[in-house]
């Protein structure tokens, strides 16, 4: 652990544009390379595997070798997820964006390189065994690993590691979906979570550089095309704004199924190891009936913009069984996002619902396709937490006006329910079940991520037994302080002493996890130099603040904040 | 200089081979005559060796029936026929880097997905229609073949399941980078055979080549699926006004190739060494609208030499034609062949 960061003059602007292009084109380049070295790793795997339909269908003279494959690539390939987590990785669990989140918004260090590197590895083998998880997540800690080594550059310009991340992440999203301007706006909306010129610049750079790669130099189609002549009647746009709140419905009860299988996994088999095979087990015992069910899914995502593809009860069984495998296959540790079954489930629950509407409902409208993205989209942005992104992926996917214009709707309106049943995304209730909480704002989440232990002062007088008045008085007298606190023979925290006033029982006092954020809340009214902090459990005296120190603090913070999100250069 | 050289060089090769005569297996009909004119004529000349063809279906079975018995030495196959046969230990594998000579192999657009053949020209299956039955809007699209109410009349299709599942997933809105993934699934297949339902009782069947472009001039069908080599001839020969609809073509690749019963396996590498200079393919790109394997051939394509049509324009990966092209997977033809084919003769029989 390095110490507190002594934080060096910034350099001159000039070598500070130099530095941030910099880091933006290598953090760019080799993000965008990783993205597409994964994709690729991936799919050679799934066919090598006969995970992908077109491997296994070329298989089909001989059944037994499909249905082996099919039972035992995902348990085998998760047995292998869980043996390398427990003796390869530090960290022991596969890392994702919220780890990055982490790491942006706290300016803290990734976790270990390894660990990192580890992670990448085992979402490369979970994906290519065909388990039900996506791949963005891995990319973005991939790219945000690349960001990272830049950070250790110990280059003089403020907030670089924060930026050097965020130009990984967006480049390799870029990457991946062919979509620079949303790698650009994901970056910012879920990473950085604000959009100063500082860091705007070289995301973009960085989204660009992704982009180039991807599209001149390997020369990769739009990801998603469909023809799709536009919304022929108005009264869609309600069935749109419906189909909004349905899905959001949906993607709740999906992670909160996310967030309960981990700890349901936990319960049921005692070694971790062995719960990714478990789930991969599970997985390929499903796709025997419901081969849709394995991996990505990139052929099951095209069938639900078809008519008439899937029959209504298939659909609300793959619907269930996609959400619950995907639940079980996160929770049990295997290495993978929930994007991109996020984006598989969604189009299914749109085509069910376009087959609802027209269908039983009677209601025209311009077909299954806009349905389906529209809806896909809309769960995509419940559960990461970011409309704008998914309203340009939807953009920049397809190249459809039209499209985008219906989804935007069904997005937002998803995104406005489950943000007020749920919480923004998965990923902010993950960060605040470990202590971080963004549901308030960044500057609340980064004091209440500051335990106010870190600022006690050894100044502060105490009064032990056996200590005289005029003593302490004295003691007093030389600190500039007119309060001592009283502790017991075993330390415990008695009461407060002033020469005027004698041994009170003390007003206010903090424990040991008590944030900046919540010392500030609770001194409303206070007045007295320095507050005694003590454990929770006894009531041991730690130390005491002083006030003068917490506020200090609290406007160092919303200093550093408030420069962060201003800075130009 | 340099090519007076060559010359030479090919007059010692060719020397203690003169005797031998190579015997080439392909197609026969239009095919074959420009075959024969752009490439075994000229190698004949020049190396003063006899070429001989035979014809044969382009089957795997034919070839392992019939290839000793005949003594072929060089066939022109589809490049997952050859595949299928090289796997089965039918074909000498090449080494193109030897025959072709250093760097040549950069130049081919377009790679034989196996390692007993290489690629020589590219040829489509299109969707033509007859100009006389609609006078008014005409089809653009793949879809409109699958669209008996816009556009009435009987459709030639080709009996068994090769392209006419691309088309109908096409016609769905895939793009042609999905179609293969989307056909391996079993719920691909049925949307596929459902699409084609649409025109069940539209379709007059064809199983020859040359019948679908005859169909359109006879006036036994509206539109066809069949070769674009095919209904090229028809047109320029005045036979029908045919006009060829490039959306939704599928790019199939031909490869040359040699058998392993051949008893003259060193000539048919030379004349491999002929048939696949760019000359040879240019030459024979101006006489049959099938699109050459190397990039450089492109440039010397130009008219024919009998119409004066220039070439160009009808070969089937010309740069200009917009709309989807769909690059066959000859692996994926190759190992789905019979379940394809299983799917396809239950739909015939009602089952769908």
């Amino acid at each position: 652990m390095t110490a507190a960061p002594d934080t060096p003059s910034p350099a001159r602007p000039l070598a500070r544009v130099v530095i941030l292009t910099a880091t933006a084109l290598g953090v760019g380049t080799a993000a965008s390379f990783a993205a597409i070295a994964f994709v690729e790793l991936v799919s050679l795997l799934n066919s090598a595997l006969l995970v992908a339909p077109r491997a296994r269908v070329q298989w089909e003279k001989l059944p037994w070798l499909v249905t082996a494959a099919t039972l035992l690539v995902p348990s085998l390939g998760g047995l292998a997820v869980g043996l390398i987590h427990r003796y390869l990785s530090p960290e022991r669990r596969p890392l994702g964006p919220p780890d990055v989140i982490r790491a942006v918004q706290f300016h803290r260090p990734l976790p270990d390189v390894r660990s990192g590197l580890v992670s990448t590895v085992t979402a490369v083998l979970s994906l290519g065994c065909g388990a039900s998880v996506g791949q963005y997540g891995p990319m973005v800690y991939m790219g945000a690993l690349f960001g990272g080594v830049a950070q250790r550059l110990r280059a003089r310009v403020p907030n670089l590691g924060g930026i050097a991340m965020s130009c990984g992440v967006a480049a390799a999203i870029a990457t991946a979906f062919n979509a620079p301007i949303a790698g650009l706006v994901f970056a910012h909306e879920v990473v950085l979570r604000h959009y100063a010129t500082q860091a705007f610049a070289p995301v973009t750079v960085a989204s660009v550089t992704g982009y180039v790669i991807a599209n001149v130099i390997f020369e990769r189609p739009a990801l998603f095309l469909v023809d799709f002549a536009g919304v022929a009647h108005g009264h869609e746009f309600a069935l749109f704004a419906v189909l909004g709140v349905l899905v959001a419905l949906a993607a709740i009860g999906f992670m909160r199924l996310v967030l309960a299988c981990g700890p349901w996994m936990a319960r049921r088999v005692a070694v971790p190891a062995l719960r990714p095979a478990v789930a991969g087990l599970a997985v390929g015992m499903t796709a025997l009936a419901l081969p849709d069910v394995l991996g990505i899914g990139t052929e099951t995502l095209r069938f639900a913009t078809i008519e008439g593809a899937f029959g209504q009860t298939e659909l609300l069984v793959l619907i269930v069984a996609k959400i619950v495998l995907t639940a079980l296959c996160v929770g049990a540790g295997f290495s993978g996002g929930v994007f991109s079954p996020a984006l598989l489930i969604g189009s299914l629950i749109g085509a069910l619902f376009w087959m609802l509407a027209s269908g039983a409902g009677g209601v025209p409208t311009s077909g299954v396709a806009v349905y389906a993205i529209g809806a896909m989209m809309a769960f995509a942005s419940a559960v990461i937490g970011a409309p704008l992104t998914c309203i340009l992926i939807v953009f920049e996917l397809t190249r459809n006006y039209d499209i985008t214009i219906a989804a935007m709707v069904a997005v937002v309106f998803s995104n406005l329910v489950s943000h007020r049943l749920f919480g923004r995304s998965l990923f902010d209730i993950q960060l605040a079940r470990r202590g971080m909480d963004f549901s308030r704002g960044r500057d609340r989440a980064h004091l209440a991520a500051l335990p106010v232990r870190d600022l006690l002062s050894d100044a502060a007088v105490v009064m032990r037994p056996g200590d005289s008045a005029a003593q302490v008085d004295a003691r007093l007298a030389r600190a500039g302080w007119r309060q001592a606190f009283v502790l017991d023979g075993d330390g415990r925290l008695a009461g407060v002493y002033s020469p005027s006033e004698g041994v009170c029982p003390a007003g206010l006092q903090f424990e040991e996890d008590t944030s900046l954020a919540d010392a500030m809340e609770r001194m409303r009214g206070f007045v007295g130099d320095a507050v005694p902090v003590v454990t929770r459990e006894g009531g041991r005296y730690l130390g005491a603040v002083s006030e003068a120190d917490i506020v200090a603090a609290w406007l160092d913070h919303a200093a550093r904040i408030r420069e962060e999100e201003n800075a130009a250069l | 200089m340099r090519r007076f050289s060559l010359f030479v060089l090919a007059l010692v090769w060719a020397a203690p081979l003169t005797a031998q005569e190579v015997t080439v297996a392909t197609w026969g009909g239009a095919y074959e005559a420009a075959q024969r004119r752009a490439i075994l004529e000229p190698y004949a000349e020049t190396t003063g060796r006899a070429v001989a063809t035979v014809q044969y279906d382009g089957s795997v079975a034919a070839l392992r029936d019939r290839a000793g018995a005949e003594g072929w030495d060089v066939i022109d196959m589809l490049a997952d026929q050859a595949r299928a046969a090289c796997d089965a230990g039918l074909l000498l594998r090449l080494d193109a880097g030897a025959i072709l000579g250093p760097g040549a192999e950069a130049d081919f657009s377009l790679r034989a997905p196996t390692p007993c053949g290489i690629a020589q020209n590219v040829y489509a299956r299109v969707l033509a229609y007859d100009e006389r039955a609609f006078p008014g809007v005409k089809p653009t699209r793949i879809e409109d073949f699958f669209d008996p109410v816009r556009f009435p009349g009987p459709r030639a299709v080709q009996r068994g399941p090769d392209g006419i599942l691309e088309w109908a997933l096409m016609a769905e809105g895939v793009p042609p980078e999905q179609v293969y993934g989307l056909l391996s699934t079993d719920r691909g297949l049925r949307l596929a055979f459902r699409r084609l339902d649409a025109i069940r009782d539209e379709i007059v069947w064809w199983d020859d080549p040359a019948e679908p472009a005859r169909m359109l001039a006879e006036g036994r069908a509206v539109m066809a699926a069949g070769f674009n080599g095919r209904f090229f001839d028809v047109a320029a020969q005045g036979g029908a006004p045919v006009d060829i609809v490039w959306d939704g073509r599928i790019i199939g690749t031909e490869v040359w190739a040699i058998p392993a019963q051949t008893d003259a396996p060193e000539a048919a590498r030379d004349f491999l060494a002929h048939a696949l200079r760019p000359s040879s393919m240019a030459r024979l790109s101006e006489l049959i609208p099938y699109g050459p394997a190397r990039r450089s051939a492109f440039a010397r394509i130009g008219l024919n030499p009998e119409s004066g049509v220039p070439m160009r324009a009808h070969l089937p990966n010309a740069p200009q034609h917009g709309g989807r092209a769909l690059i066959r997977d000859a692996a994926w033809y190759a190992n789905t062949r019979d379940l394809r084919q299983r799917r396809f003769q239950a739909w015939l029989e009602g089952g769908g």
